[in-house]
């Protein structure tokens, strides 16, 4: 039995599926992301486990509890909102003492866990100002140690970052994923920064549409993405239309030229069309050396990125992007050459058609 | 980053641009003084001289006499009892429009009613409580007939206090309806999340959350609605048909130099006056400028 | 589902009780001149009667005067302390809260006082006492007036916009009548009908400055005339209600309050 578990949550506004058939366990102590486009139902999930929205059928159990109706008040977890949502009446340190306030603790226990917290968030020296007097970073922090206050089984936090600008989301990303470590907290972070979700998390959901796409950890959904959202919406992509030669070989046709994945081709038959994926960064240059699978192509375009020259190249009807290490020694071929490219039986990921 | 417009170089002499731009100005200040200031200053200079024009402040002393202190006394009943209990009134009112869970063209239709009836003041408000609380009328009336109930056996008057109480709290609860309106809006639904999260109940939300935020918005309008009716005199007047001893009643009878006698005192009366609205609003601002700040992002 | 909101709509309905219960009190004892019956009665002695169209005529022509002289004094102000003089906002406020300050039976007091004996003896003349009326009334009119016209050139961006427009050969004129002023069109607007709805009745300073004005005249009307004067009252109302259904539909919301004319 996981720590947190979500079984076959549903969602639904009206007309709007917000979440269907959410299913997912989270151990104790683990730090999963949900990530994807705006409107997937990201939040929505989010808030059902802390209880601001009722599924519409399904279970959710914390630690071995079903909380699926209980009022927010009972769940024990920490939420902390985009907008931060400290109460604007009180200092920093009656923010996060709340908590306590609340569940009638003694005032010295409450302020020793305040100056704990503000000690974690290294704001030691900002109890007694109120949030006005904090800048967005320092307000997100209190949020966060408000919520932690509480020893919540759960910690949830929508979008923290994103009204950060891209500096301080960096180190507080950091910060928040050090204190998640040092107590071992369970926690659910939504986003829709892949960066985000790939830096900090053990596991990562891929939603899209109220679905999962995927679950795994930010190596599993950036190497091996099983569906075609998901390798598309995490990083960039490839997509090439191919068509299958010998199945039980891996062996594929791309603009008349064979090439072999390592990837098994369940289910299909010999002469269907399929989708295959590439990253750009694993397809090279044959002239520095050849891999099992080797592409005659045309340079089409060469956009300099700084670190990393990305090259458009066209096999066919196909275009794609390769990246290569910018080389200052290196000379690169010229719009409209002709090149032989080269990658892996590995970098060549079959995608489960819809 | 270099703009190419064709503003007055940065390089041009800045005295010249200076004196020019003040010249803009100069129309609006001039009225100020003229219609403002002037006749604001004249009370006040008038107020500290006797009847040979010889500076003094005897005239304040005479506030103390006891007509004139009853009426300053009866105008802050007025003013009080009108500006809390229409401020109570008002906000529960928007409370329930905006909070409580009713749709939305009803605060629509509470916004545009409290924009009518907050401007429906004076002369016209007056005659609509005699014609509806008086002798005759519409509610008198209507109380007699269908619960044998007789108003004007209890001793109520439509010229009293209680009925001029009624009256102003007619123009006083729409306007904390449209003022305070916003500040509920301004409550920030997380807020609510962030406390039910942290296990208060919705009782403890209200009590150390939302109402702690919305006091001084409350008490900063309800200081608004009492310089409202402390200033007011056309609804009283029309209303009592000017027998009613009102602070500013005694001004509009001075003026007319049926009472007092001696100038330099109505003038005490008028500074008196400024004096209360002056603090009130300065205590409305300070309220005002507390919350801004809680709430700015 | 949420349950029935029914403490809302008791509050509801004892506000709107509040609301309507004198309105209908007024209107029906307007019907009732004649003993027995129903009648349009009152409204046609009351409209019919000259002494009402003239000085209903007489105090919309100096509320229209107030509303220009207002807008001609407050925009142009808004506009150049907005671009030019920043630091001179706060003056500026302070002295619009001035009106909140002295309400309107001591600003005249005030204007009596000053304007009634030399060296500014104003009020000797006809056109200077309806020039210290209209005056008296952009007094009343001036905070509202200038918040108005404040945040709407707050929205705007004004500098930006007087910028683009130099840089594009536009000389003062051009920039202020279509550039600026069509932009603060809705807040002029609901300040205009504001300053209508106020003024059109207005009684305090119309009676001390003698002016053959609606609000005396309705005031007087109702020592002698109980059922015209409450018809004056109805058609007051309206009047009000257009006002400020014009601020509505101009999306302004009915924020907007004069104090002192109560
Ligand atoms: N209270 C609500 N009433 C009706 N529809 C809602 C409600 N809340 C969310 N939805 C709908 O449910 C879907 C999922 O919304 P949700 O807020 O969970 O998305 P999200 O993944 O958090 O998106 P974002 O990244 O933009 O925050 C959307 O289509 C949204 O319009
Ligand atoms: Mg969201």
């Amino acid at each position: 039995m996981s720590f947190l578990e979500l079984n076959n949550v549903r969602k639904t506004f009206g007309q709007t599926d917000a979440v269907r058939a959410f299913n997912l366990q989270v151990e104790r102590g683990e730090f999963v992301s949900f990530l994807g486009p705006s409107g997937c139902g990201k939040t929505t999930t989010l808030r059902m486990i802390a209880g601001f929205e009722l599924p519409t059928s399904g279970a959710i159990v914390i630690n071995g509890d079903d909380v699926t109706y209980k009022p927010p008040q009972k769940r024990n977890t920490g939420m902390v909102f985009q907008s931060y949502a400290l109460f604007p009446n009180m200092t920093v340190g009656d923010n996060i003492g709340f908590g306590l306030k609340i569940a009638g603790e003694p005032k010295s226990a409450i302020q020793k866990r305040v100056d704990e917290m503000l000690a974690i968030i290294k704001m030691e020296k900002f109890g007694a100002r109120y949030p006005y007097q904090l800048s967005g970073g320092q307000q997100q922090r209190v949020a966060l140690a408000r919520a932690i206050a509480i020893r919540p089984q759960v910690l949830l936090l929508d979008e923290p970052l994103s009204a950060l600008d891209a500096k301080i989301r960096v180190s507080l990303r950091q910060e928040i994923r050090a204190i998640q470590q040092k107590l071992g907290i369970t926690t659910i972070y939504v986003t829709h920064d892949q960066e985000e979700a790939l830096s900090l998390s053990d596991r990562v959901v891929v939603m899209n549409d109220g679905r999962i796409e995927q679950v795994g950890t930010p190596f599993e959904i950036y190497n091996f993405p099983t569906t075609e959202f998901a390798a598309q919406f995490v990083g960039t992509l490839n997509t090439i239309q191919a068509t299958v030669r010998d199945a039980a070989r891996g062996a594929l046709i791309v603009a008349n030229q064979e090439i072999t994945t390592s990837q098994k081709l369940d289910g299909l038959r010999n002469g269907d069309a399929h989708s295959i994926a590439i990253r750009p960064e694993r397809v090279s240059f044959a002239a520095d050396g050849k891999k099992p699978n080797v592409l005659n192509v045309r340079i089409e375009n060469i956009t300099f990125l700084g670190s990393i020259v990305r090259v458009q190249v066209s096999a066919g009807e196909n275009i794609f992007y390769m990246d290569t290490f910018n080389n200052p020694f290196l000379s690169l071929p010229k719009i409209g050459d002709h090149a032989e490219v080269t990658f892996s039986k590995e970098a060549v990921l079959v995608l489960k058609n819809k | 980053m270099q703009t190419t417009t064709t503003l007055p170089a940065p390089s041009a002499p800045r005295a010249r641009a200076f004196s020019f731009a003040w010249l803009g100005v100069v129309p609006f200040f001039l009225f100020a003084i003229l219609f403002l200031i002037l006749p604001s200053g004249i009370l006040l200079i008038g107020s500290v001289q006797n009847a040979r024009g010889e500076f003094t402040l005897e005239n304040f002393g005479g506030l103390f006499q006891e007509s004139i202190a009853n009426s300053y006394i009866l105008s802050l009943q007025l003013s009080v009892t009108t500006a809390v209990v229409g401020g109570i009134f008002g906000f529960l009112l928007a409370y329930a429009a905006i909070l409580g869970g009713l749709p939305r063209s009803v605060r629509t239709t509470l916004l545009t009613f409290s924009g009518v009836a907050s401007n429906f003041a004076g002369v016209p408000l007056a005659f609509a409580f005699i014609a509806t609380l008086g002798r005759l009328g519409f509610v008198t009336v209507l109380l007699k007939d269908l619960l044998g109930f007789d108003l004007n056996q209890t001793g109520f008057s439509v010229f009293g206090f209680l009925s001029l109480t009624l009256t102003y709290i007619y123009f006083q609860f729409p306007l904390m309806v449209l003022i305070i309106a916003p500040a509920l809006d301004g409550l920030k639904k997380e807020w609510r999340e962030a406390a039910e999260n942290l296990g208060a109940s919705a009782w403890q939300y209200w009590r150390i959350v939302a109402f702690p935020v919305l006091l001084p918005s409350i008490l900063g309008t309800m200081i608004l609605l009492f310089s409202n009716a402390f200033g007011a005199v056309a609804t009283a007047y029309a209303l009592t048909g000017g027998n009613f001893p009102l602070a500013t009643i005694l001004i509009f009878r001075q003026i007319r130099g049926e009472v007092l006698g001696n100038p330099g005192l109505g003038y005490a009366v008028a500074v008196g006056m400024v004096i209360i609205m002056g603090g009130s609003l300065a205590i409305y601002y300070f309220l005002q400028r507390k919350t801004e700040r809680w709430l700015k992002q | 589902m949420k349950k029935f909101p029914i403490w809302s709509w008791l509050m509801i309905l004892l506000g709107f009780t509040y609301f309507l219960l004198p309105l209908i009190g007024t209107l029906d004892f307007s019907l009732r001149i004649l003993k027995d019956q129903l009648s349009l009665d009152a409204y046609v002695n009351v409209l019919n009667a000259v002494r009402f169209q003239n000085t209903f005529t007489y105090s919309f022509t100096m509320a229209l005067w107030t509303i220009v002289a207002c807008t001609l004094l407050v925009a142009p102000t808004a506009y150049w302390v907005h671009l030019k003089l920043p630091h001179l906002r706060p003056v500026i406020e302070f002295i619009t809260l001035l009106t909140f300050v002295v309400p309107a039976i001591l600003l005249v007091f005030g204007l009596i006082r000053i304007y009634s004996r030399p060296p500014l003896s104003l009020m000797e003349s006809e056109i200077g006492s309806d020039f210290l009326l209209v005056m008296g009334y952009v007094s009343l009119a001036l905070p509202y007036m200038y918040r108005a016209v404040d945040n709407g050139l707050r929205a705007i961006d004004v500098r930006t916009l007087t910028e683009a427009a130099q840089s594009l050969g536009a000389g003062w004129r051009i920039i202020l009548f279509s550039v600026i002023f069509p932009n603060l069109r809705a807040a002029l607007l609901s300040g205009a009908f504001l300053t209508f709805a106020t003024v059109i009745g207005e009684f305090t300073i119309a009676t001390f400055l003698a002016r053959p004005a609606f609000g005396p005249y309705m005031a007087n009307l109702g020592q002698t005339r109980p059922y015209e004067s409450t018809a004056l009252t109805i058609i007051s109302l309206a009047l009000t209600w257009a006002s400020i259904g014009m601020i509505q539909l101009l999306g302004r919301g009915a924020q907007g309050q004069l104090v002192g004319t109560r």
